[in-house]
């Protein structure tokens, strides 16, 4: 393991948050068990009293649970000089089997902690705990995860070591090997891009037509998931050949270099908050008919629907800037 | 009215200095009455009110407001029941500020700064009209026959003055219910006997009044619609269920 500040720092925050997630998911199976809001006994009264407590903890976790990930990124692209090979961010992670599992579990956890964030910040908006059973069992559905992720990032970690030879982004996101890497990489150009300005628009049209009849929030909230899926894949295939300006460098952690102006740190969390603020619509969904919810989350949608639009139409803005301002060509790639 | 089920309270519990302050107290109180919860020291009477003020959450049991008092609860269907016991802190914040008005043993009233600041404060943070305000809170003043004292300091009042003063903050917000905690603790019989007046004009005015008191001018007043007696954190001389 190689102590770096940012390695000790996740590696303890990340120890942390699993041990909060676990402490608080005991009380969700209390509270999933022994909830009964009609009851005015001493163990109901404590676990409302609790369950402030729990929401505290894990909005702050979840919270930290975000940011983890842009330090897990930034972390993996500036230990890259200690390897052998390593050019960015995806050397480091190649460095052991441990790396890329840590990242997409992380991604993940990412997306599913902001969802959390809303059913918990929703919630906290009613006076009678409406989504206190829902909001706990997908806890205990989180929790395995984030304590997954930890145990990743821990074997990430332990085996990093500085004299390996690893190989980077040019021969992992190149469209001549047999990888998923290689499969996003190998897209064409131009049905690819017909694909995203239509998944990217069709999402905008949804989200203003959900946004002012109030209708479609399920449509609007799959189209948001397709969009995140949809500008993964348009960075790895084609965007970040414009950043470049290299038709066979398709890597996706180079855009957070200081030569691209950072430009991957705010293009990726416009995807990912776009994502949680997108898909948290619909998970509210299901909860729009609860008699202390009606008016609370048609407000709370339409800041998300906001916050999704502005988000993904930040993200389109500024690849199709790049991609119209520089002038490398890739038609015929 | 105001409904409680089975409110226990009890203080350091799991420990060895263990209190129980309040004993599985079953209680409905009337709307529009006068109600004293008469008792020795210790007996719980200011934990109760604590309780039903919305100031403290009990141990174990409910209260629910029915009635016109729901009117004070914004937040719930209209018209329905409101558990209170149960509500996160924000909610019963906004309780505490349109339900009930507090008047309180030592008077609590904030040094420095005038009569006329202390009784408006409560009202602040609901965002009214200053003008409407400063107008209500005078004209309440005035009612108290406290005009004269407007912009006094509050360190310059006798206790009587500050008491009225102290009635004056708890209307500022016209709350269905007034609760006070040993009023007239420190006055004398003449002032006493003015703030049993003052009580009888907020119950014609459709007030509730929750007053906790061992003092004889208080429940052995003629306008004392009804005396729940508390011994030991229990309701005494019958069933814990009045």
């Amino acid at each position: 393991m190689i102590l770096h500040p940012s390695i000790i720092a996740l590696f303890l925050s990340s120890v942390l948050i699993s041990v909060l997630l676990l402490y608080s998911s005991y009380y969700g199976i209390l509270i999933l068990r022994k909830w009964d809001i009609k009851s005015g006994s001493e163990l109901q009264l404590d676990l409302e009293r609790r369950t402030y407590l729990i929401s505290t903890i894990l909005t702050y976790v979840f919270g930290f649970q975000l940011i983890s990930l842009f330090l897990f990124v930034y972390t993996a692209d500036i230990l890259h000089p200690l390897f052998v090979g390593a050019m960015c961010a995806s050397g480091t992670l190649t460095v052991n089997s441990y790396g890329y599992p840590t990242l997409i579990l992380k991604a993940f956890n990412f997306i599913i902690a902001g969802l959390w964030l809303v059913l918990n910040h929703t919630d906290n908006r009613a006076y009678d705990y409406p989504l206190i059973k829902s909001k706990y069992k997908f806890l205990i559905v989180i929790a395995p995860l984030v304590v997954a992720e930890t145990f990743l990032q821990t074997k990430y970690f332990l085996g990093l070591k500085p004299d390996v030879i690893t190989s980077c982004c040019s021969t992992l996101f190149t469209s001549e090997s047999t990888s998923v890497a290689s499969d996003l990489a190998s897209v064409p150009s131009i049905p690819g891009k017909i694909a995203f300005y239509t998944v990217m628009a069709l999402t905008l049209a949804s989200g203003a037509y959900f946004y002012l009849k109030g209708r479609g929030g399920y449509v609007f909230s799959a189209l948001c998931g397709i969009s995140f899926i949809m500008a993964i894949i348009s960075i790895i295939s084609f965007f970040s050949l414009y950043y470049y300006e290299l038709p066979s460098l398709h890597c996706p952690f180079n855009i957070l270099h200081k030569e691209y102006s950072y430009a991957g740190y705010p293009l990726y969390m416009c995807i990912f908050g776009g994502a949680v603020a997108g898909m948290g619509t619909g998970v509210l969904m299901p909860f729009r008919k609860a008699t202390s919810l009606m008016e609370i989350i048609p407000v709370i949608q339409k800041k998300l629907i906001v916050i999704a639009l502005v988000c993904f139409l930040i993200f389109t803005v500024m690849v199709t800037y790049r991609m119209l301002s520089t002038p490398f060509k890739l038609e015929g790639y | 009215m105001i409904e409680l089920s089975a409110i226990r309270k009890v203080f350091n519990s799991g420990r060895p200095n263990e209190f129980t302050a309040v004993d599985g107290v079953t209680l409905s109180i009337d709307s529009r009455k006068i109600t004293v919860l008469k008792g020795p020291s210790g007996s719980g009477k200011t934990t109760l009110l604590g309780i039903i003020g919305c100031m403290a959450r009990p141990t174990s049991g409910r209260i629910q407001l029915t009635g016109p008092l729901t009117q004070a609860v914004t937040f719930s269907v209209k018209g329905a029941a409101a558990e209170v016991t149960s509500l996160p802190e924000r909610f019963l914040t906004e309780i505490r500020r349109r339900a009930f008005g507090f008047i309180f043993q030592q008077f609590n009233l904030i040094k420095g700064i005038t009569v006329l600041e202390n009784v408006m404060l409560p009202a602040y943070p609901m965002g009214e009209d200053f003008k409407l305000l400063r107008e209500r809170a005078s004209r309440i003043l005035s009612d108290l026959n406290l005009s004269g004292k407007v912009f006094s300091k509050v360190e310059w009042l006798s206790g009587g003055e500050a008491q009225r003063v102290g009635i004056a903050r708890a209307l500022i917000n016209d709350p269905a219910v007034i609760i006070a905690d040993e009023p007239t603790a420190h006055l004398d019989t003449k002032l006493s006997g003015e703030f049993m007046g003052i009580v009888e004009r907020l119950k014609n005015e459709g007030k509730t009044v929750i007053i906790a008191s061992h003092d004889p001018i208080v429940f052995d007043a003629p306008i004392i619609d009804r005396i729940v007696e508390m011994r030991d954190g229990r309701l005494s001389g019958g069933p814990q269920q009045q």
